[in-house]
């Protein structure tokens, strides 16, 4: 196990996101075409079923702090995120946040084929709420973290794979945010890349930032989180510290 | 002396807690906070429709002059076809000049709504991946369409210079107001069919079929004196009416008005004299309804709009 730099301690941290008994349900349709739905009229309650992606999640994430969630395939993890992040509102409850938020939900997102790397530097740098100015100031920064060098002026079409997400990460990384939200990304590049990401989410972590994961390796959250939330069909089953958080993550296997 | 980390707990805490996405708020305030989120993406927008344009013809040699072709072409049908072939042009005075201000005005009308339609469907990595205020990407198709309009806006107005026909009057006040008009309606509808389309894949299919039917359900290729000629000597007179409760047929009217000087004269057409054309009684005031309904419209689409989109990255 990597030894964990020693974190800044912060007196009284203020709560930056709160949720309160979020719940989120989603209803799958069998049916998609209006002549199925006019078809099936009256009949819907048997084309549709609906089940708890959440129920009534109440957490409180204080500054400064490194929170996993955790949980099996489909225990509504990404969901929480997405609806702290706002992409997806609840059906009931309410999300509240406070301080910038960035997220890497899905690198590269923004980016558009037919632009050069530069363009979408731009674009995606305000669709992550960076003005224009803030942009061009860090544009060097960003171009060097992400080892792209003159390729930033070919369209994004023909980047590797490995070229985009690290373009995307550099952009990310840069938006300065207080919270940032993680999904599963950050196993992108390769190797030297890699590093170059924990040590840049460990420098966040220094720097008393708030930080989100959704992971399914144990062993990036022993890691990184001071803090594991284990989720299992859309209900907290466990929060509290890292060690006794992936036993209880093993354990919702299991059930 | 504090670390970056207490810093930054200690500006945190002075900050008030938002609430992510909120869709509430009633009619005018919801409307006005939606306007104001907007207003603080507007770089954004304006990044997002320059990528529109940029992208559309990125790699094609004549670029935008491909975005000329099309109305020029359909001109050129219009203009033989139906002007000469089956003789429209012979009660309508220089008809090169008014079926182009009609395409122009459409163009701008059917490009937002159809677009529009396809703006969220087509954004669904981003509204699937990143929290912005979705009324964006409705918008960004507007913009693209504002910038072709101007584009033949800039064809239109140089034409009836060259043709010693710029309608330098006071009729040249219809022509902002018919942007305006076209555009409220454009834009409420681009937003609504845009989230209901996420819903229901059905709606962009509906929109081109509606689309064509629109755009010979206005006076865009025959004059509205040839429908006053046909209506009046039916059994239904009031079918005017109905004729007039289209806003892009009162759009488009006050536009020819404003651009097609040929409409307001007596011209002679070979051997007949063809007397200034007729506009619909009370066009000022339709005008005003027009709008006016137009702007209310606007603020229900917005709304329904904001109800939808809070399920936009689960249903796309």
């Amino acid at each position: 196990m990597t030894l964990l730099p020693q974190r800044p301690p912060i007196k009284d941290a203020p709560v930056v996101i709160r949720t309160k008994d979020v719940s989120k349900r989603f209803i799958i349709r069998k049916d998609k075409s209006l002549k199925e739905r006019i078809v099936n009229f009256g009949r819907s309650k048997q084309h549709k079923e609906d089940f708890w992606a959440l129920r009534d999640i109440g957490i409180e994430i204080t500054a400064g702090t490194s929170v996993g969630l955790v949980g099996a395939n489909g225990s509504g993890k990404s969901t929480l995120l997405k609806v702290i992040g706002g992409i997806i509102q609840p059906n009931d409850g309410f999300v509240e946040r406070r301080g910038r938020l960035a997220a890497l939900l899905e690198l590269g997102a923004g980016f558009h084929p037919d632009l050069t790397g530069r363009e979408n530097v731009f674009l995606n740098g305000s669709i992550l709420g960076l003005t224009q100015q803030q942009t061009a100031d860090y544009f060097d920064s960003i171009v060097a973290f992400s080892e792209i060098g003159d390729f930033i002026d070919t369209q994004v079409k023909f980047y590797s794979s490995g070229m985009y997400v690290r373009l995307a990460f550099a952009i990310a990384v840069h938006v300065d945010p207080d919270i940032l939200l993680v999904d599963e990304v950050l196993a992108v590049g390769d190797e030297p890349f890699q590093k170059k990401c924990m040590d840049k989410i460990r420098e966040f972590q220094q720097e008393g930032r708030t930080i989100v994961f959704v992971s399914h390796s144990a062993g990036q959250i022993a890691d990184l989180c001071d803090r594991v939330i284990v989720l299992s069909h859309g209900k907290i089953v466990f929060d509290g510290e890292t060690e006794a958080g992936i036993d209880a993550l093993r354990e919702s296997f299991g059930s | 002396m504090t670390s970056i980390a207490q810093e930054r707990a200690d500006r945190l805490k002075s900050l008030p807690f938002q609430k992510s996405a909120v869709a509430g708020g009633g009619l005018i305030g919801g409307f006005w906070g939606s306007i104001k989120e907007i207003a603080a993406h507007r770089e954004l927008l304006d990044l997002l429709i320059r990528r529109e344009l940029k992208a559309r013809y990125k790699d094609s040699s004549l670029g935008f002059i491909w975005s000329l072709i099309r109305p020029l072409t359909m001109l050129l049908i219009y203009y033989v076809a139906i002007g000469q072939f089956l003789g429209a042009a012979r009660g309508i005075p220089d008809f090169a000049i008014f079926v182009f201000t009609g395409l122009t005005i459409w163009g701008l009308y059917s490009e937002i709504v159809s677009t529009g339609t396809m703006s969220i469907i087509g954004n669904a990595g981003l509204i699937k991946k990143v929290y912005l205020p979705r009324e964006i990407f409705p918008l960004a198709a507007t913009g693209s369409a504002i910038f072709n309009f101007v584009i033949q806006m800039v064809v239109l107005v140089g034409a009836t210079i060259l043709l010693g026909q710029f309608p330098l009057s006071w009729n040249l006040l219809y022509v902002p107001v018919a942007i305006v008009i076209v555009l409220v309606w454009g834009v409420a509808f681009a937003l609504l069919l845009s989230a209901l389309n996420v819903y229901l894949r059905d709606v962009q299919y509906l929109v081109e079929v509606a689309m064509l039917i629109l755009f010979w359900a206005s006076p865009i290729v025959y004059s509205w004196s040839l429908v006053v000629g046909a209506i009046t000597n039916s059994r239904a007179p009031w079918l005017i009416e109905v004729y007039l409760l289209n806003p892009v047929t009162v759009a488009v009217l006050a536009f020819q008005k404003g651009l097609w000087q040929a409409g307001s004269e007596t011209r002679t057409l070979g051997d007949a004299v063809v007397g200034p054309q007729p506009w619909p009684p009370d066009l000022d005031l339709r005008l005003l309804v027009t709008a006016v309904v137009g702007f209310v419209f606007l603020i229900i689409c917005q709304r329904v709009f904001q109800k939808l989109q809070g399920n936009f990255a689960q249903e796309i």
